[in-house]
C-alpha cells in the first residue's frame, strides 16, 4: 500500500526582510522576497520522513501567484512527488475561511488521501485557521502543533507540544496534522530532484477547475471583516545600569509598577 | 557604528546541519599570528581565553579566511542549499 | 549522450550571460546558481562600465535593473586630515553609455530571468558539489552523490571559485591574487543623493580614493557609488599588507573610512542597511589560470578576469565579455562535436581578440604599482604638503610650486630620481 500524502505550503515574504517603515509605521514588504513559510518546510520534511520509511507519494499544494510555481519546484527538489499549484484572481484577498474552502476543494479533487501535513502557522498572517478549517471541510480528524508524526498500521500517532509538557495523540487516517516551526530540520533539494521537477513540471488548478463558483472564493467568499489596525505602543527602555545593591529598590520598583507581578501564573 | 550590529543588518539562512567552513584546533593552537582574527570581515574568528573560536553562522563566504590562513588550518566549502548569508542589495 | 549541452556553474554576469548566449544559440543549458534568489551571494564595487547587456537583451536599457548612469568621476587622496580630488564631469558619459551603477541583488535575478526567457533551464539554492571527470576529462558535474552529464562544464564562480580550485583547475589564492571587499549600501533619499552630488535625474557619481590615512603600513582604495536611493561605499584591502600588519582589522578599515572628515558629511543622516564583504580578484594577468581544458572553460572572476588601477574597478564587463565569448566557442564545438581542449582553445582566442585579454596584457604588473607605499603613503602627504604650501599665508615669502615639491619630498625622503622612476612606471603601465 502506497500512503497518499497531501502537503499545504504557502510562500510568504522573508522575514527577515519585512521592516516597518520609520515614517508611516507600516509593515514594509517591498524588499521582501517570496520564501516558503518556514513552519511548511517542517510539514514538508515530516512527510518526506514518513516516505523514507514507509512507500508514500507526497503532492505538495500551495494557492498563490504563479510565482509561488518556484516554492513547489523547491519541494520537489527534496523529495516531493507532485506540486500542484492553485491559481486565480479570483482567489485574491482571500480569508483564512475562503482559503480553507479553496484548499479543501483542491484536496477533494485530488482524491483520496490518508494524510494531510500543514505547517500550524504562517510567518505573514499567523492565524492557524487554515490548517484547521481544511480539517474541519474534509470532515477529518486533526492534530496540531506537533512536533513529529509516525505512521502505524492505519493510524498515526504525533506528538504535540505543549505549554506543560508532551501530549502524545493516536487517531486514525485520514488525518490533518500541522506541524510546528522548527520541528525538524528540512532537508535541502538535490540539482537531480530539481531537473526532474523542472522537466515534470507543476500541475495548475482554477476556480473552474476547482468547481467553485466565484461568490465563494476571494474576497467575495471572506467573511472577515477588518475593522480597524493599530500598531501597539513601544514601550520605553530604561537602559540604566544598576548596581548589586540597587537591585532590591529597582525590584521594589518594578513590582509597584505592575512590571512584576508575584505569585504563579494560574493565580494571576 | 560596530561590526556586531552591521552584522545583525544581515540575512541569514543558518543550515543548522552543515558547517561549511572547519578549523584544525591543533593547528590553531600552535598559530603564531592568528592572522584569521584580523582579516575576517565578518569577525567569525576571535580569540577567546587564549583560544580561537571560531563561528559559521556570521559567516558571509568571502573565501577571505581560507587565503589568510596560511598554516592549512581552515577548510573551506560552499555553503549547501541556498543557506548561508542573503544579500538583499550586494 | 550527455543530458546536457552545456552546465553553467553560476550565475553572476559571466555565467548568466554564457547560459544566454547557448540558449539563444538553441544549446540545451542547464545553470546552477547557489544563492537563492540569485544575486543574494553576490557583492559588487557597483559600476558595470560598457554596453555588454546589449549584447545579452535587446531592451537592457529599459528592464535593466540600472540605477543610475555615470555622469561624474573622481579620484580622490584621502590623507588624515586632508582630501585632494579629481573631478571628471561629463555629457559624453551618458551619450556613449559609458557605465551604470547596479546592485547585484537586482542585476542577477533579472540576468538569470533573461537566462530562462531565452530557454536554459535554471536551477538555483543548489550548489554544485565538484566537477565529474572521465579519463581526466571533465564531463558533467557532481551534486549530492548524483552525477549530472554535459558536453562541457563552463566554470563562472566568482572570486572565491572552490569547484575549480577543488578539482585542481586553479590554484588557490593566494595573498597576491585577492584583495578583501567590504561595503556598506547606505539609504539616503533619492533628492538628498541628488543635492549632495549635484546630480539631476538619473546621473550618478562615482569615485575611487586612496585611503592614506590608515596606519601600520595596512594600503586600502576606497570606492563611493550613488545608486538610486541608496550609497554604495567600500574599501578594497591589500591581502598582503593587512597580514604584514597583523594589527589592523578588516572590519574597522570600513569604518575608518565611512567617518572621515570629508567622508562622513556624504553620509550624514542616512541608514547603513547592508554591510557585505567578498574577495575581490587583484592578481591581473599574473593571476589568470588556464582557461579551457577538455570539456571545461573558466569564465568571469573565477578566471581572475578583474581590473583595477586606481581609477576605475572593473570586473562585471570582463565576466559579461568572457561568458558570451565561452558560448560562443561552445556552440563552434558543439557544431564540430568536439570538445576536447583543442576545440574549446577557440575561448582564449576569442578572448585574445577581445579588449578581455588585450587590457590584461596591456595592464600586466599594474597590481605592483597601485599597490605600493608610494601611492598609499608618499604620494598623498606629499600631495597634501605641497597645497599646504599653496595656500597658508605665514607672513613669509611665497615659494614656487616647484620648490614645494622638492621640498615635500626631500621631507619624506624621497630622491627625486625614484619619484622621476616610479612616475615613469605608473604612466607606463596605466
Amino acid at each position: 500500500m502506497v500512503l497518499d500524502i497531501i502537503v499545504m505550503i504557502k510562500q510568504v515574504p522573508d522575514a527577515e526582510e519585512i521592516f516597518i517603515d520609520p515614517v508611516k509605521f507600516t509593515l514594509n514588504r517591498s524588499q521582501a522576497r517570496g520564501v516558503i513559510n518556514p513552519a511548511d518546510e517542517n510539514a514538508l520534511e515530516a512527510a518526506l520522513m514518513i516516505k523514507d520509511k514507509t512507500p508514500a507519494k507526497i503532492t505538495v499544494i500551495t494557492m498563490g501567484p504563479p510565482a509561488a510555481e518556484s516554492a513547489l519546484l523547491e519541494c520537489m527538489g527534496r523529495g516531493a512527488d507532485r506540486g500542484i499549484l492553485i491559481t486565480d484572481r479570483a482567489f485574491a484577498a482571500a480569508d483564512t475561511y475562503a482559503t480553507s474552502l479553496t484548499l479543501a476543494a483542491a484536496v477533494k479533487k485530488i482524491g483520496r488521501f490518508d494524510l494531510i501535513l500543514a505547517g500550524e502557522s504562517t510567518t505573514d498572517s499567523g492565524t492557524g485557521h487554515v490548517g484547521p478549517g481544511v480539517a474541519e471541510f474534509m470532515q477529518a480528524d486533526q492534530v496540531t502543533y506537533s512536533t513529529s508524526v509516525k505512521i502505524e498500521g492505519d493510524t498515526i500517532i504525533a506528538e504535540r507540544e505543549l505549554e506543560h509538557g508532551i501530549e502524545v495523540v493516536q487517531t486514525p487516517m485520514p488525518a490533518l496534522v500541522t506541524m510546528l516551526i522548527n520541528a525538524n530540520i528540512p532537508r535541502r533539494s538535490s540539482l537531480r530532484r530539481r531537473i526532474d521537477a523542472m522537466r515534470k513540471g507543476i500541475e495548475t488548478m482554477d476556480h473552474e477547475s476547482l468547481g467553485l463558483p466565484p461568490e465563494w472564493v476571494g474576497i467575495k467568499g471572506s467573511p472577515t471583516i477588518v475593522g480597524s489596525l493599530k500598531i501597539p505602543e513601544e514601550k520605553k527602555r530604561l537602559n540604566k545600569t544598576i548596581t548589586l545593591e540597587e537591585i532590591p529598590e529597582m525590584v521594589k520598583e518594578l513590582i509597584e509598577n505592575k512590571a512584576i507581578v508575584l505569585g504563579d501564573d494560574e493565580d494571576a | 557604528m560596530k561590526i556586531e550590529e552591521r552584522l545583525s543588518l544581515l540575512n541569514y539562512k543558518t543550515d543548522k546541519s552543515y558547517e561549511h567552513i572547519t578549523v584544525n584546533p591543533n593547528i590553531c593552537e600552535e598559530c603564531p599570528d592568528h592572522f584569521c582574527t584580523f582579516a575576517c570581515p565578518a569577525k567569525c574568528y576571535t580569540i577567546i581565553e587564549g583560544k580561537l573560536n571560531f563561528k559559521y553562522e556570521d559567516c558571509v563566504e568571502c573565501g577571505t579566511c581560507a587565503v589568510a590562513c596560511s598554516h592549512g588550518s581552515v577548510s573551506w566549502t560552499n555553503t549547501k542549499g541556498g543557506h548561508g548569508v542573503k544579500y538583499k542589495y550586494g | 549522450m550527455s543530458e546536457f549541452d552545456a552546465i553553467v556553474v553560476g550565475g553572476g554576469p559571466a555565467g548568466a550571460s554564457a547560459a544566454i548566449k547557448l540558449a539563444q544559440n538553441n544549446m540545451n543549458v542547464l545553470l546552477v546558481e547557489r544563492g537563492d534568489p540569485p544575486g543574494s551571494k553576490n557583492v559588487s564595487g557597483g559600476v558595470l562600465w560598457g554596453t555588454g547587456l546589449g549584447e545579452l537583451s535587446d531592451d537592457w536599457e529599459k528592464t535593466a535593473p540600472l540605477e543610475r548612469y555615470l555622469e561624474s568621476k573622481s579620484v580622490a587622496f584621502l590623507t588624515e586630515k586632508s582630501k585632494i580630488n579629481i573631478d571628471f564631469s561629463t555629457k559624453n558619459f551618458e551619450e556613449q553609455k559609458t557605465g551604470y551603477t547596479v546592485l547585484r541583488a537586482k542585476l542577477d535575478p533579472w540576468l538569470v530571468k533573461k537566462a530562462r526567457e531565452a530557454g536554459a533551464m535554471v536551477v538555483t539554492g543548489v550548489t554544485v558539489d565538484r566537477l565529474s571527470k572521465k579519463d581526466g576529462k571533465v564531463v558533467g558535474v557532481i551534486q549530492d552523490g548524483d552525477e549530472i552529464t554535459a558536453d562541457a562544464v563552463i566554470l563562472a564562480e566568482g572570486a572565491n571559485p572552490r569547484v575549480a580550485i577543488d578539482s585542481g583547475l586553479r590554484e588557490p589564492l593566494k595573498d597576491h591574487d585577492v584583495a578583501i571587499g567590504v561595503k556598506e549600501v547606505i539609504k539616503l533619499p533619492e533628492k538628498t543623493i541628488n543635492e549632495r552630488f549635484n546630480l539631476r535625474g538619473k546621473a550618478g557619481y562615482a569615485c575611487e580614493y586612496v585611503l592614506g590615512f590608515l596606519k601600520d603600513g595596512v594600503e586600502a582604495g576606497g570606492f563611493l557609488y550613488t545608486n538610486k536611493d541608496s550609497i554604495s561605499i567600500g574599501a578594497v584591502i591589500s591581502m598582503k599588507h593587512l597580514r604584514q600588519s597583523n594589527q589592523v582589522y578588516s572590519f574597522d578599515i570600513m569604518e575608518e573610512f565611512a567617518s572621515h572628515p570629508f567622508i562622513a558629511p556624504l553620509l550624514e543622516e542616512g541608514r547603513v542597511d547592508e554591510y557585505s564583504a567578498h574577495l575581490v580578484q587583484e592578481g591581473g594577468l599574473s593571476s589568470i589560470p588556464k582557461l579551457y581544458g577538455d570539456g571545461y572553460m573558466i569564465a568571469g572572476d573565477a578566471a581572475g578576469f578583474s581590473f583595477s588601477n586606481g581609477l576605475v574597478l572593473q570586473g562585471m564587463n570582463y565576466a559579461i565579455s568572457s561568458g558570451i565569448s565561452a558560448a560562443e566557442a561552445l556552440v563552434e564545438a558543439k557544431q564540430k562535436s568536439d570538445f576536447s581542449s583543442a576545440s574549446l582553445s577557440r575561448y582564449q582566442q576569442k578572448l585574445e581578440e577581445s579588449y578581455v585579454m588585450k587590457d590584461m596584457r596591456t595592464f600586466k604588473g599594474i597590481e605592483n604599482v597601485t599597490w605600493s607605499k608610494m601611492i598609499h603613503k608618499t604620494f598623498p602627504s606629499m600631495l597634501e604638503n605641497v597645497m599646504m604650501g599653496l595656500f597658508k599665508e605665514e607672513g613669509k615669502p611665497k615659494k614656487h610650486m616647484m620648490q614645494l615639491v622638492l621640498d615635500s619630498m626631500s621631507s619624506s625622503k624621497i630622491k627625486s630620481k625614484d619619484m622621476l622612476l616610479q612616475g615613469y612606471r605608473m604612466l607606463r603601465r596605466m
